[in-house]
């Protein structure tokens, strides 16, 4: 898991070039494909290859020192799907994801929209704010946003004393498992919502202006004109971000991981990602963390899968 | 719409990609290509945890070795103690490897119980046989072979400022102990200063009062000892303490406990002795202390936590380090000859100047006299173990510790508390 989520994923494929029909029978196609796909294959085949493998072995700390791993069957995934905690730890990461991309996307879209509105040297200015922060390394934003919201020397909990006159010093907001949470929301929304506002920004400009002009003479209002005329242009990319996002806050690690080495509870705390690593590379049992990886892996496939399906469907 | 496509395979491919990221938690393994062969000259990259080791005996370790072997280098790489279970796990078994590196007793027996070590027996009278300290030979042998040196050991002692306490008596007894640091608290003074996640100190208060972490039954299965009436009653006595004379937040851990103490915020401090050499750094230096005024050396002392009677000293986590030449390190034969620097009467010198307790018995002497040695002395005597256990680093790694002592310090039950603290730990020795 040494990946961050803040992976910038290849264009959207928003400005298509006009494709020339190629000749049946060549193998040119081929051989341009070839370098990318044995790239895939080193890259993605073979551990997803080998991460499959493991699940069904006994696979420990030995095993990573060199020791013949022994076949488990499917121990490793009754394990897995009969414990307790995988399924709190799934629920947790699911309705923080869920929190996660509805706050993204609406913030993004927002974003978006006031960018349209505002004048060159200002937009330019928002721009630059949110490439930096989404530019940010994923362990770095939260070391800050921690040192922010320190218990004892934090600048948060300095502001709201002179704000509300009340002692907030001494206030920990990671303790709490539903503030610990709302801690993290901020710095992912933060660092989230720049990638939708720039693609939704580059989405929205591209809708015909006539098209917004002639609904505005016939009497439609912003909000109208926004859900009924702009969001339908832009569906397609809409889909793509929104399982995108998904798939990024689902298997959140790197941010969750560094805020529970600043405070909070790790068990009460624990996403899917950071669990599968305790289970694995803390505590020494890999066999079971890549079952539990391979079901997140399934998970997250069907539910692209059924986006990836319905876009296809949508085709011509 | 034949943009659609294009979307599509975009959705496709990164989720592929995505995927594939997700993947990359089995943890595949290499053999090391680059370095040099055994005996020539070579870079060697050695690990030190923390800031535990000063920085005259690093800038030692590193001259003597390229003095003594010429052509090669030597790099330290500071690494940190959170996590390092983890870390060593990838590490030791990828095919970047360091060299050599330095372990926590409690961690070791993870690594020479999965063979992650070289095999030293055939070195141990070489490197100082009985003379090394027997625990810590204890910690790094495994089936009956040496695979990790101790490196150095280092007792926790209560280190206090005359500024901040004034001329109030040292205690003398386990019961004064704790009456003095609840009267030494303040709204803004930790009595004891006690984050949440620091149980290396908090079992101190388990086994004063006679608990254990876990005992072994002849039949070999551990049983959790928290729930026992003794441990409860430690756990009571340092929630009291938590709650009553401590200021720390319940979430904090114990890093950098030069910052409170040195704001004036700490009246007692539990900590390894080589914290003096952090509370007692320059003002100005990279990571500041107090050295002119409340961690100056006339202000600045320590005792060791007295015992149920006057004159014995309370049982404390027994802490150290052990050295160890990974499997897979690509230059093993220069590693062992600064190895052997680190064991000498030179290097362990400069260590015992900062606080720390050599690694060889007859080393002893080379402690500097004074409060700290004294007090680093008398508690060593009392010095517990963790569970000798091959599976004890992955209970340490699983945060189980951490998180029981932050609910401790937060006001929860303390008898579901020690029952789910056993069952865990049962659950990973026994498992």
């Amino acid at each position: 898991m040494t990946s961050s989520t803040t992976v910038a994923p290849p264009g959207t494929g928003l400005d298509a070039p006009p494709r020339r029909r190629r000749r049946r029978g060549s193998p040119f196609p081929y051989v341009l494909l070839a370098p990318s796909l044995a790239v895939l294959l080193v890259l993605v085949g073979y551990p997803l290859v080998n991460l499959i493998i493991t699940s069904f072995q006994h696979y420990g700390r030995e095993q990573a020192f060199g020791q013949p791993p022994t076949w488990a069957g499917l121990e490793n995934y009754t394990t897995v799907l009969t414990s307790e905690t995988f399924y709190r730890v799934l629920g947790r990461s699911f309705a923080f994801m869920v929190v996660a991309v509805v706050t993204t996307f609406v913030l993004g879209t927002l974003l978006a929209l006031l960018m349209m509105r505002l004048g060159k040297a200002m937009r330019m200015l928002v721009s630059i704010g949110l490439l930096l922060a989404w530019a940010m390394p994923a362990l770095t934003s939260v070391i800050v946003w921690g040192w922010m919201f320190d218990t004892q020397f934090g600048v948060v909990n300095h502001v709201l004393t002179l704000i509300t006159g009340q002692q907030w010093a001494g206030h920990s907001w990671l303790i709490d498992p539903l503030s610990f949470f709302g801690v993290l929301l901020l710095i992912i929304v933060w660092q989230g919502a720049p990638f939708i506002a720039f693609t939704m920004y580059a989405g929205l400009t591209q809708v015909p202006h006539e098209v917004l002009e002639a609904a505005q003479l016939d009497g439609a209002g912003a909000a109208q004109r926004f859900f009924r005329i702009q969001v339908p242009y832009v569906r397609t990319i809409i889909t793509v971000l929104i399982v995108l996002s998904i798939i990024w806050d689902l298997r959140l690690f790197a941010q969750v991981y560094a805020l529970q080495g600043i405070g909070g509870i790790v068990e009460e705390t624990s996403t899917l990602g950071v669990w599968i690593y305790q289970v694995g590379t803390a505590s020494g049992n890999y066999g079971m963390s890549a079952a539990a990886a391979v079901v997140m892996v399934v998970i997250m496939l069907v539910i692209s899968s059924a986006y990836v399906r319905q876009t296809l469907k949508e085709e011509d | 719409m034949k943009r659609n496509r294009l979307v599509a395979t975009t959705v496709a491919t990164t989720t592929t990609l995505a995927l594939g990221l997700s993947a990359c938690a089995s943890g595949s393994t290499g053999t090391g290509t680059d370095g040099t062969s055994e005996g020539g000259a070579g870079d060697i990259r050695v690990w030190l945890v923390g800031s535990d080791t000063p920085d005259e005996a690093r800038e030692y370790l590193k001259t003597t070795f390229e003095a003594e072997n010429p052509g090669s280098t030597l790099t330290i790489e500071e690494q940190s103690w959170g996590g390092l279970v983890d870390k060593y796990t990838t590490a030791l078994s990828g095919s970047d490897s360091p060299d050599l590196i330095e372990i926590g007793n409690t961690q070791a027996a993870a690594f020479t119980s999965a063979g992650a070590f070289e095999d030293l027996t055939d070195r141990y009278e070489e490197l100082g046989g009985d003379d090394l300290l027997p625990s810590f030979v204890e910690d790094g042998t495994y089936d009956g072979k040496f695979y990790a040196a101790p490196y150095y050991s280092g007792a926790r002692v209560v280190v206090y400022s005359k500024e901040v306490v004034g001329d109030t008596p040292v205690p003398t007894t386990w019961d004064e102990y704790v009456a003095t640091v609840k009267a030494a608290t303040t709204d803004t003074v930790s009595g004891l200063w006690t984050p949440g996640k620091d149980w290396r100190n908090g079992m101190t208060f388990v086994w004063a009062n006679g608990g254990q972490i876990a005992t072994q039954a002849s039949d070999g299965t551990w049983e959790g000892g928290f729930s026992t009436p003794e441990g409860i009653k430690g756990l009571e006595q340092l929630q009291d303490v938590m709650l009553t004379a401590n200021r720390a937040p319940a979430d904090s851990d114990e890093q950098e406990p030069q910052v409170p103490f040195c704001a004036g915020q700490v009246a007692y401090l539990a900590a390894p002795a080589w914290v003096s050499g952090s509370i007692g750094a320059d003002e100005d230096a990279e990571v500041p202390g107090c050295g002119s005024g409340i961690g100056s050396p006339e202000n600045l002392s320590a005792f060791a936590a007295p015992g149920k009677t006057a004159g014995e000293a309370a049982p404390v986590l027994a802490g150290g380090s052990n050295i160890a030449i990974p499997m897979r390190s690509a230059n093993k034969e220069l590693a062992y000859e600064a190895l052997k620097i680190m064991l000498s009467d030179e290097y362990q010198g400069l260590l015992a100047e900062a606080g720390l307790v050599p690694a060889k018995v007859s080393q002893a002497d080379l402690m500097p006299d004074g409060v700290f040695a004294q007090a680093s002395a008398a508690a060593a005597a009392e010095a517990i173990s963790t569970p000798a256990s091959p599976k004890w680093a992955d209970v340490e790694a699983s945060g189980v510790l951490e998180d029981s002592f932050v609910r401790l310090a937060q006001g929860g039950d303390v008898t579901e508390i020690a029952a789910a603290l056993d069952a865990a730990i049962e659950r990973t020795l026994n498992g």
